[in-house]
């Protein structure tokens, strides 16, 4: 309207200032909605490359990366950083003809990374890792299949696949195809400190019955078996699926990571959660946990040594370095089994690996994205980040006898070397973002607020609703 | 017209009114917040939310805070505004308690603290083992709050929660109350001695009904402030605490939205919260209303 109308009808204007009061004092109550709104362009804007140039296919370029372009790479800017994926990428702009790639680090993939994907504008890799990460399944019809950069050679020559350690690439299959490559082995132990049970005597249990008398044990010394914290009571979890797998054999890991409706209550993981009901019961877990934050609960375990065990991935060691006792010597042992006859052998572990690089398909350059990825798999970058990590990656034979003198890193391989092709791993927790719920669960059940049997009801209960839920993307697992 | 109205709207328009336009349509498709397909399903995510009891528990916390944190935080700092504005001597006029700057200054400190820095502190301040609180509480010689998770346990975790929220905002409404009773006549005041009205007299009857628009608009934000509180839980429980007795729906958007992958019903679970806030300012205007509160643009 023009400034001559409306000063001749002052009412509309009355009118018009009412809706603008109107709209200022909804604009706080609206928070909650505009927080859901997307910036994304829609579907037709999105300037994906999809497949974007190639180059010329040979043996150091197998991917056929054109000449002239740029690699996004986002990485995970977590307990391991960037500079592995910075070495890689400097490798890789040495050995390519006028490629250049970028590194950047994020630590809100989703939230950076959502109006990306929806835009068609993804990068050409993507490490999806932390708290806030994707859930792969969300995602994994947008992204490319990996089997090519695993069945390539690596940069002396030798094809990738079979450099790597077994079973370390099942948790990254998603309907059929290698969606994700996950960088990082990882096993999944018990830590305790070798120099504290060497003086006590104790030795690391083989059965829940040996983990009683060993919690008794540690009783008497005014100690607690174990000790856990908030948000990460899921690692018990992790420990009782271990249990019951090795306990039940392979049925049992697929029962749990396929939600079947009876998983909860199969012999093996009732017996698991029996024993530990026993754990919690007769006072072996550290009271406290489920207000305590989950480093300090660590530190009780690793600096104050009130709990001798605690289960954890092999990222332990690397985590409480700076809240660890002098001459802790921290060294890890399998999880227990229910019975010595179990199907699997003691020595067999979990190495679900962990920092899951994945390429999307929209990318400017996938290419590119393949061929950094081919270079980190390859030996200098894999030996560089065991060096400077004090890690392994799923390339195997890249840490030295000394293990650089890490005692946990020496553990690891010790027990990979032990368990042989005896492993097993599984990612459904990640995959259906089911962690803040099991939280809650296993926080009742460790403070000893529920039993067992309220403790397989709720897990059985999430496990049935997600599986009939239409709306989440299932991922077989096989 | 144009420039001073216009241009404002328009930006209100695209930077408010579309967006939230946009998250309702969201609300109706099952969009999964990372492809560009966004199937339409109508009412669906309003149907699957009536049955989620996850949802239902953490609109039920929500509506708990609702209603407990803006009346805790009304009380006690319009208690303690009244303290500092005639609550003092009887001797001679109408004054507060002695030192009433000191108290007016420090009490406002909390809410010059960012609200993730006030999580993080009084995350600690409740840790079993090494918190400040139990240390007290022990050290006083009450053992059986050794080691006692006051975040992680049922029964006390949102009471802990409120408790946090409550310490955040009191000393910043009680300025704000301060400034309102300094607004009234002090001579209501001295009349009222004169005729033998005690300070709780006084308080009820001459600096409530002269604030009463400055409560009113209080309440409102306090009540806003106790449907979002995200920050607040999301530090002192990540995980919605035990049971999930502190979860909220804010913390169930953000995880529905990002680790599930479900932006669509995120964004249902947005409009019934916003639905929820509407209808509670709604009430509070209605019950003021019915009181004969007038003005309210004091605050």
């Amino acid at each position: 309207m023009s400034p001559l109308e409306s000063s001749r009808t002052p009412l509309q204007r009355r009118a018009f200032l009412k809706a603008v009061t109107a709209g200022a004092v909804v604009t706080p109550f609206g928070l909650s909605l505009a927080s859901c709104a997307a910036s994304g362009s829609g579907p037709d804007t999105g300037g994906g490359g999809g497949g974007g140039a190639t180059g010329e296919v040979s043996d150091a370029n197998p991917f056929g990366v054109a000449a002239g372009t740029t690699v996004e790479a986002v990485v995970f800017d977590g307990g391991y950083g960037t500079d592995y994926a910075s070495f890689a990428a400097a490798i890789v702009q040495e050995q390519l003809d006028d490629v250049t790639v970028d590194v950047v680090g994020s630590t809100q993939i989703a939230q950076q990374m959502q109006p990306r994907f929806v835009g068609g504008t993804p990068p050409d890799l993507l490490d999806n890792n932390g708290a806030n990460a994707i859930g792969l399944s969300t995602i994994a019809a947008q992204l490319e299949d990996l089997t090519e950069v695993v069945q390539a050679p690596n940069t002396e020559g030798t094809t990738i696949a079979d450099t790597l350690y077994p079973n370390v690439l099942g948790v990254g299959m998603y309907d059929g195809k290698l969606a994700a490559l996950n960088y990082v082995l990882t096993v999944y132990a018990l830590w305790y400190s070798e120099s504290l049970f060497e003086e006590n005597g104790w030795t690391a249990p083989q059965t829940w019955d040996e983990a009683l008398a060993l919690g008794a044990a540690a009783q008497e010394q005014g100690k607690y078996l174990f000790t856990w914290g908030r948000e990460a009571a899921s690692y018990y979890l992790t420990m009782a699926l271990d249990s019951a797998i090795k306990e039940g054999g392979d049925d049992v890991r697929l029962q749990m990571a396929n939600l079947q409706p009876d998983a909860w209550s199969g012999e093996a993981i009732t017996g698991v959660l029996a024993a530990m009901e026993q754990v919690v019961s007769r006072g072996y877990m550290r009271p406290g946990g489920a207000g305590t934050q989950f480093t300090q609960a660590q530190a009780q375990w690793s600096q104050a040594q009130e709990a001798l065990l605690y289960p954890s991935g092999s990222w332990i060691e690397n985590e409480m370095a700076d809240a660890t006792a002098e001459g802790f010597q921290m060294t890890g042992a399998p999880t227990p089994t229910v019975t010595s006859g179990s199907a699997l052998p003691y020595a067999a572990i979990n190495n679900t690996p962990n920092e899951p690089f994945v390429v999307p398909s929209q990318g400017q350059n996938p290419a590119g994205g393949k061929e950094v990825l081919r270079v980190m798999l390859s030996p200098e970058t894999a030996t560089e980040f065991a060096r400077t990590k004090l890690a392994s990656t799923i390339v195997a034979g890249t840490i030295p006898d000394d293990a650089f003198g890490s005692s946990a890193l020496a553990a690891q391989v010790a027990m990979l070397d032990a368990a042989g092709t005896d492993t097993f791993n599984y990612n459904f927790v990640q995959t259906y973002g089911m962690t803040q719920e099991v939280n809650g669960l296993w926080n009742s059940f460790l403070s000893g607020d529920s039993d067992a049997a309220t403790l397989a009801q709720g897990m059985q209960a999430m496990f049935d609703r997600i599986r009939e839920d239409d709306s989440v993307v299932k991922v077989e697992v096989s | 017209m144009v420039v001073f109205l216009g241009l404002p709207f328009a930006f209100y328009v695209v930077m408010v009114l579309y967006p939230f336009t946009q998250a309702t349509y969201y609300s109706l498709t099952a969009w999964t917040g990372f492809s560009a397909e966004q199937p339409f399903v109508g009412l669906g995510n309003y149907a699957r939310l009536a049955g989620d009891a996850r949802f239902l528990t953490a609109l039920g916390n929500s509506l708990t805070l609702l209603v407990v944190v803006p009346a805790l935080v009304m009380v006690a700092s319009f208690a303690l505004a009244c303290l500092l504005t005639f609550g003092g001597s009887t001797a001679g006029s109408v004054k507060g308690l002695r030192g009433t700057a000191f108290y007016r200054v420090v009490s406002f400190f909390p809410y010059v603290v960012p609200a993730i820095v006030i999580g993080i502190i009084w995350a600690q301040v409740y840790d079993p083992s090494g918190g400040l609180l139990n240390g007290v509480l022990t050290g006083v010689g009450l053992d059986r709050f050794t080691d006692f998770p006051w975040l992680g346990d049922v029964d006390t975790a949102m009471a802990a929660t409120i408790a946090v929220i409550v310490w955040a905002f009191v000393g910043f409404y009680m300025v704000l109350f301060v400034a309102s009773i300094q607004g009234i006549d002090p001579e209501l005041f001295e009349a009222a001695r004169l005729d033998g009205a005690g300070r709780v007299r006084s308080a009820l009857s001459i600096a409530l009904p002269g604030i009463a628009g400055s409560v009113r608009t209080a309440y409102v934000y306090m009540g806003i402030l106790a449907l979002d509180a995200f920050v607040y839980l999301q530090a002192l429980n990540p995980n919605g605490g035990p049971d999930s007795s502190t979860l909220v729906v804010t913390q169930q958007i953000f995880s529905t939205a990002f680790s599930q992958g479900q932006f669509g019903l995120a964004c249902a679970m947005g409009v019934v919260l916003a639905v929820v806030t509407l209808l509670f300012v709604g009430a509070v205007f209605g019950v003021a209303r019915l009181l004969g509160v007038r003005g309210g643009a004091r605050a």
